[in-house]
C-alpha cells in the first residue's frame, strides 16, 4: 500500500539528483569532445563550442548539487538521510559547512567543487593546452561524480552513494515502523553533527585540504597532456606555478589538521603518524619532489622521466589515500577513517584506471622522451637537487609502505599488525632522512647549474656553518641534548635556516623579489626545528604527587612512569614549577569543563597565574572524549587533558542533601574517625539527652555520642548523634555538621567495652569530586606554527615570480 | 659505473631496508595463548571485555592502574593490566584491541583501542578510539 507522506520536500532531492546526472553526463561529453578537439588545431575549432559548453554545463551542475544540499541542510529537511545523519534542528548555522562535508558524499562534493573551480580557471587560461588538459579534467570529474551518483540495481550493481537518498529509502530504515506513519516528519529530528567536529578548524581544514588535493590534478593533467601531445617539456611551464600552489595549499591543509588534532584531540601532540595523516602527507612529499625536478628540467633540461613519475604518482597517491581512508580497510588501525560505504571497489577501479592510463602512455612514448646523455657534475646544483628528490621519494616510500600494512594483509593474506610504537618506527627512518634533506637544502643553493668552483661553495657556507655550530652548542647545552642523532638534527636544521638566510643576504643581495625559495626553505627549516624541539623534549609534568599511597601496588608491576595526576577538589598539589588546584566543573551543552588553577608560591603565599579548562565531551556518537586545554607561552605550551573524571554533574547538584556512607568504625573514647573534610574524635558517651528535642518517650534508653570534628583549618565543631532503644528496637538519630557536609550515625553501642560503632556519611562532593589529569609541556612549538606561516609566504613569493617570468 | 647506477643501487638498498624494518617492527594480531608462550614479546590481541567480571580502577589509590578481564577471539579469558587511567565509557565497548605483552601472570597492555556502539544506530559499529599509556616496563 502506498502511503502519502506529509511534509516531504521531494522536489529538492529530485532537483539534486537531476543535477548529479547532468554533471555526470556533461563531464562525459566534455571528456570525449575535448579528446577529439585535442587532435589538432582544426579539430579544436570544430569541437570547441561543444566541449566548452559541456564543461560549462558540468560546472553549473556541480554548483547546483552543492547549493541544493546546502539548501536542504539549511532548511532541515530530515526526510533525507544525509541531512538527518549530519545535522539537526539545534545545530548553530555556523556549522552548516562542517555538516556539509562531514560525510563521505559531502567530502566528494567538496572535491568536485574545487575541481570545477580549477577547471573553470584553466578553461579560461590554458589557451593551447585547453583541449588535452580539460579532457583529463573532465574524465576525472566523470569518475568523481559517479561516486555520488547513487545508482542501485537490485543491490547487485551499486554505483556511488547519493546525498539525496530519502531516509525511508535507506536500506537501514526501510520498513521501520515509524516510517509507516504518514506524518513521521513532524517528530523527526536529525542525528546532529558530531560534536567533535564542531570546531572552527573543521570549517577551514577540509576545504583547504581538498583544494590541496584538487590542485594536484593540474600538474597531472598537464603531464598527461604533454605525453599525449608529444610536448614532453613544454607542459612544465604552465604546470609549475600550479605545482607550487599545490605544495602551499596541501601543506597548509595538512598542518591545519595537525593544529586541530593538537587543539581538539587528546593525542598528545600535533602529529601521531596516524594512517589518515600519513596518506595526505605522502602526496605532499612527492609533490614537493615534483616541483623541484621541474625546476631542474626548466633550467637544465634533465631528469625528465623523474618529473613525469613524480607528477603522476602524486595524483595517484591522492587517489590511493582516498581509497585507504574511505574503504574501511584501515579498520582497526586508525582512529579517524571513514566507515565503508561499499564503494571501495569503485574507488579501486578509479585508481587503477588512472594508474594504467599514465603507465601505458609512458611506455608508448618512452622512446621519444628526450633523455640527457651527459652525466651531471658532482659540483652542479641539478645533481644535488636530484639527490634531494630521491631522498623525498625514499621518505614517502617508507611512510606509505608501513601505512599500507592492512593492504598487504588483504593482498597476501598475511596477519601483520602495525608497529607497536609507530612514532619510534617512523622516526627511525624519517629522522636520518630529515637530516640529509636539511643538509641538501642548506648546501644546494650554493651550487650553480652545470659546474661550480668548490672553493666558492665552502666560502659561502663558512659563516652559516659557524653560526649554526654555536647555536647547536648553546641550545644543546641549555636543553640537555645528549643523543648524537638529536644533536645532528638540531645542527642541520639550524644550518638549513642560517645557510638560506645567508644565501638571500649575500648571494641574492637581500632582494625581496627573488627571495621566495629562501623564505620557503627557512619556513620549512623552522617547521622541522619546531617539530623536533617540541617532540624530542616533550615533558610530562603530571606526576602523581597526591600523597596517596601508590607504592603499595608495586607488586603488580613497576609503574614508574606515572603520568597522571590525581587531584581532589580543593587540594593544592605541586606540578613542575606550579601548584595546581582542581576548582570544580561546569557543564555547558555536551561539554563538561574542569577548572584547574595554576598557582605559584612566593613566601608562602599563592598567586594565581592562569586557569585551564580541559573538558570532557559527552559525545553521543563516540562516547566521552577528553579535549585538552592549553596555555600558550612564547617559549612553550602547557597542554593538559582530563584522563578520568566524573561526568555527571546534575545528580550531585540536584540532591545536595544526599549523603553516602563512606566509613564505619568501632571506636573507644579517644579514638579518631577520618572523613574527607575533617578529623573526628570520639570523646565518649553522654547520657544527658534532651528528651523533648528528640522525642524520647518513657522507657526509652537514650545515649548521645559526643564527637568533636576538626576541619582542615583547625576549627572545631561538636556534634552529638543519639542512640535510642525503644522496645528492644534501635532508633538512631543522626547528628549532622552541615558546614562540613558530614553526618554521623551510631549503629551500635557496646556498653561493656564502652565502645560504639559509628558510621560516617559524607556528601558526595566531599569525597568523590576528583579528576585524573595528564599535563605536558611542549617547548618551542610556536616555531613550528611560525614556520608554517613563513613557508606559505615564501611559496606565494615563488609563485608570483614564476607567474611573472 | 655511472653515477646514476650507483644512485639506483643506494635507493634500492634503502628501500629494501625500509621494507625489512617495517616487517620486523610490525607485530602480529594474535591471541592470549600465543602471548603467554612468549612472555615479554609484544602482541596485538583482539577481543571483548568480560562485562560480568569485575573491573578495578581506583584512582585514589593509583590513577595509573586499570585492571579488567578480556576474552580474546579464541574465547580465552585473561586478566589485563593497563598502566593508565580507565578509558571513558569502557563498559560500553564492543570490541577491544590491546597492544602489550604477557608478564607476571597478567597481560600488560600499553595501548587500548576500543570500539563503542553508536547510541543512535545499534546495528552500526561506532568509531574507533585510542587510549595509550606509557608501557609498564619500557
Amino acid at each position: 500500500m502506498e502511503i502519502n507522506y506529509i511534509g516531504e520536500h521531494l522536489w529538492a532531492g529530485q532537483f539534486g539528483q537531476l543535477c548529479t546526472v547532468l554533471a555526470f553526463v556533461s563531464a562525459m561529453v566534455a571528456a570525449i569532445s575535448y579528446a577529439f578537439a585535442a587532435k589538432n588545431d582544426a579539430a579544436f575549432s570544430d569541437w570547441k563550442l561543444l566541449s566548452r559548453s559541456a564543461f560549462s554545463l558540468h560546472i553549473v551542475s556541480v554548483f547546483g548539487i552543492i547549493i541544493t544540499l546546502l539548501y536542504m541542510l539549511y532548511n532541515g529537511m530530515f526526510e533525507y538521510h544525509y541531512v538527518w545523519q549530519h545535522s539537526n534542528s539545534e545545530m548553530p548555522m555556523r556549522y552548516i559547512l562542517s555538516s556539509f562535508w562531514e560525510g563521505q558524499e559531502g567530502s566528494f562534493l567538496l572535491w568536485l567543487f574545487w575541481h570545477a573551480v580549477l577547471g573553470a580557471i584553466l578553461l579560461l587560461t590554458a589557451k593551447k593546452w585547453e583541449a588535452p588538459v580539460m579532457a583529463v579534467f573532465a574524465l576525472v570529474q566523470m569518475f568523481l561524480v559517479s561516486m555520488v551518483l547513487g545508482i542501485n540495481i537490485n543491490d547487485i550493481i551499486r554505483i556511488g552513494s547519493s546525498p539525496f537518498l530519502l531516509l525511508r529509502d535507506h536500506p537501514e530504515f526501510t520498513g521501520l515502523p515509524f516510517l509507516q506513519n504518514a506524518t513521521y516528519l513532524d517528530r523527526l529530528d536529525g542525528r546532529g553533527l558530531n560534536p567533535l567536529l564542531q570546531n572552527y578548524w573543521m570549517t577551514i581544514h577540509p576545504p583547504t585540504l581538498f583544494l590541496g588535493f584538487a590542485s594536484t590534478l593540474v600538474p597531472f593533467a598537464f603531464a598527461i597532456a604533454g605525453l599525449w601531445q608529444r610536448k614532453y617539456t613544454e607542459w612544465m611551464k604552465p604546470a609549475l606555478p600550479w605545482t607550487f600552489f599545490g605544495v602551499m595549499i596541501l601543506g597548509t591543509g595538512i598542518l591545519m589538521g595537525g593544529a586541530w588534532a593538537y587543539e581538539a584531540l587528546s593525542f598528545g601532540g600535533f602529529w601521531a603518524w596516524d594512517p589518515v595523516e600519513n596518506s595526505s602527507l605522502v602526496p605532499w612529499i612527492t609533490l614537493v619532489g615534483a616541483a623541484h625536478v621541474m625546476i631542474i628540467q626548466k633550467n637544465r633540461g634533465q631528469s625528465l622521466i623523474m618529473t613525469f613519475v613524480l607528477t603522476v604518482s602524486t595524483f595517484i597517491l591522492i587517489l590511493y589515500s582516498t581509497f585507504l581512508t574511505r574503504s574501511g580497510i584501515l579498520g582497526d588501525t586508525s582512529v579517524h577513517a571513514f566507515t565503508d560505504l561499499g564503494m571501495s571497489g569503485q574507488l579501486l577501479v578509479y585508481l587503477l584506471a588512472f594508474l594504467c592510463l599514465a603507465i601505458i602512455l609512458l611506455i608508448v612514448r618512452w622512446k621519444e622522451i628526450p633523455k640527457s646523455k651527459d652525466e651531471d657534475s658532482l659540483y652542479s646544483r641539478e645533481f644535488w637537487m636530484f639527490i634531494g628528490a630521491l631522498v623525498l621519494v625514499i621518505s614517502s616510500f617508507q611512510i606509505m609502505f608501513t601505512t599500507s600494512i592492512p593492504v598487504w594483509n588483504k593482498l597476501f593474506g598475511t596477519n601483520l599488525a602495525p608497529p607497536l610504537d609507530p612514532i619510534a618506527h617512523y622516526n627511525s627512518f624519517q629522522l636520518p632522512l630529515a637530516i640529509i634533506l636539511a643538509i641538501l637544502i642548506a648546501v644546494t643553493q650554493y651550487f650553480k647549474y652545470k659546474k661550480t668552483d668548490p672553493q666558492q661553495i665552502s666560502k659561502g657556507l663558512t659563516v652559516p656553518f659557524i653560526v649554526s655550530l654555536i647555536g647547536t652548542a648553546a641550545i644543546g647545552y641549555l636543553m640537555h641534548y645528549s643523543n648524537v642523532m638529536y644533536i645532528l638534527m638540531l645542527f642541520t636544521t639550524l644550518f638549513l635556516i642560517a645557510a638560506n638566510f645567508n644565501y638571500w643576504l649575500s648571494v641574492l643581495k637581500g632582494k625581496v623579489k627573488v627571495a621566495g625559495a629562501s623564505v620557503a626553505h627557512i619556513g620549512f627549516g623552522m617547521i622541522l626545528l619546531g617539530a623536533f624541539l617540541s617532540t624530542s623534549k616533550t615533558q610530562v609534568i603530571s606526576m602523581n604527587t597526591s600523597g596517596t599511597d601508590v607504592e603499595s601496588l608495586g607488586s603488580e608491576g613497576d609503574f614508574s612512569n606515572r603520568d597522571n595526576i590525581l587531584m581532589m577538589k580543593g587540594d593544592t598539589l605541586r606540578m613542575a614549577e606550579y601548584f595546581v588546584t582542581y576548582v570544580g566543573k561546569k557543564k555547558e551543552g555536551v561539554n563538561v569543563f574542569y577548572q584547574v588553577d595554576y598557582l605559584t608560591r612566593t613566601e608562602g603565599r599563592y598567586t594565581l597565574e592562569f586557569s585551564l579548562y580541559p573538558r570532557v565531551q559527552t559525545n553521543p556518537r563516540m562516547g566521552n572524549i577528553a579535549e585538552p586545554d592549553t596555555k600558550h607561552f612564547l617559549h612553550e605550551d602547557i597542554y593538559s587533558f582530563v584522563t578520568y573524571a566524573e561526568v555527571e554533574t546534575e545528580d550531585t547538584k540536584e540532591k545536595p542533601e544526599e549523603y553516602k556512607n563512606t566509613s564505619t568504625k568501632q571506636v573507644a573514647p579517644g579514638d579518631t574517625l577520618f572523613a574527607g573534610t575533617a578529623i573526628v574524635i570520639f570523646n565518649g558517651f553522654d547520657r544527658n539527652v534532651n528528651a523533648e528535642e528528640f522525642g524520647i518517650q518513657e522507657g526509652d534508653i537514650a545515649v548521645a555520642a559526643s564527637l568533636t570534628a576538626i576541619d582542615i583549618s583547625g576549627k572545631t565543631y561538636d556534634v552529638r548523634p543519639i542512640y535510642v532503644i525503644r522496645d528492644r528496637m534501635a532508633l538512631p538519630v543522626p547528628g549532622e555538621l552541615e558546614e562540613l557536609g558530614l553526618r554521623f550515625v551510631v549503629n551500635k553501642v557496646i556498653p561493656e567495652q564502652g565502645q560504639a560503632e559509628i558510621a560516617v556519611y559524607e556528601k558526595p562532593d566531599n569525597y568523590r569530586e576528583f579528576i585524573v589529569m595528564k599535563a605536558m609541556i611542549f617547548p618551542w612549538i610556536n616555531i613550528l606554527w611560525a614556520g608554517c606561516v613563513v613557508m606559505i609566504i615564501g611559496t606565494v613569493m615563488a609563485i608570483r615570480r614564476r607567474l611573472k617570468s | 659505473m655511472k653515477k646514476t647506477h650507483i644512485l639506483a643501487i643506494i635507493v634500492i638498498a634503502i628501500a629494501i631496508g625500509a621494507i625489512m624494518t617495517t616487517v620486523s617492527d610490525s607485530s602480529t594480531y594474535s591471541n592470549f595463548s600465543e602471548a603467554m608462550e612468549n612472555p615479554g614479546k609484544e602482541y596485538h590481541v583482539v577481543g571483548q571485555l568480560n562485562k560480568e567480571a569485575e573491573m578495578v580502577y581506583d584512582p585514589e589509590v593509583n590513577a595509573n592502574l586499570f585492571a579488567f578481564r578480556m576474552i580474546d577471539n579464541n574465547g580465552e579469558e585473561q586478566m589485563v593490566h593497563f598502566a593508565g587511567s580507565k578509558p571513558q565509557d569502557f563498559e560500553r565497548s564492543e570490541q577491544i584491541v590491546l597492544v602489550g605483552k604477557y608478564e607476571n601472570d597478567t597481560f600488560q597492555a600499553s595501548k587500548i583501542l576500543m570500539k563503542c556502539p553508536s547510541k543512535y544506530n545499534d546495528g552500526q559499529p561506532g568509531e574507533m578510539q585510542e587510549f595509550t599509556a606509557e608501557s609498564a616496563t619500557s
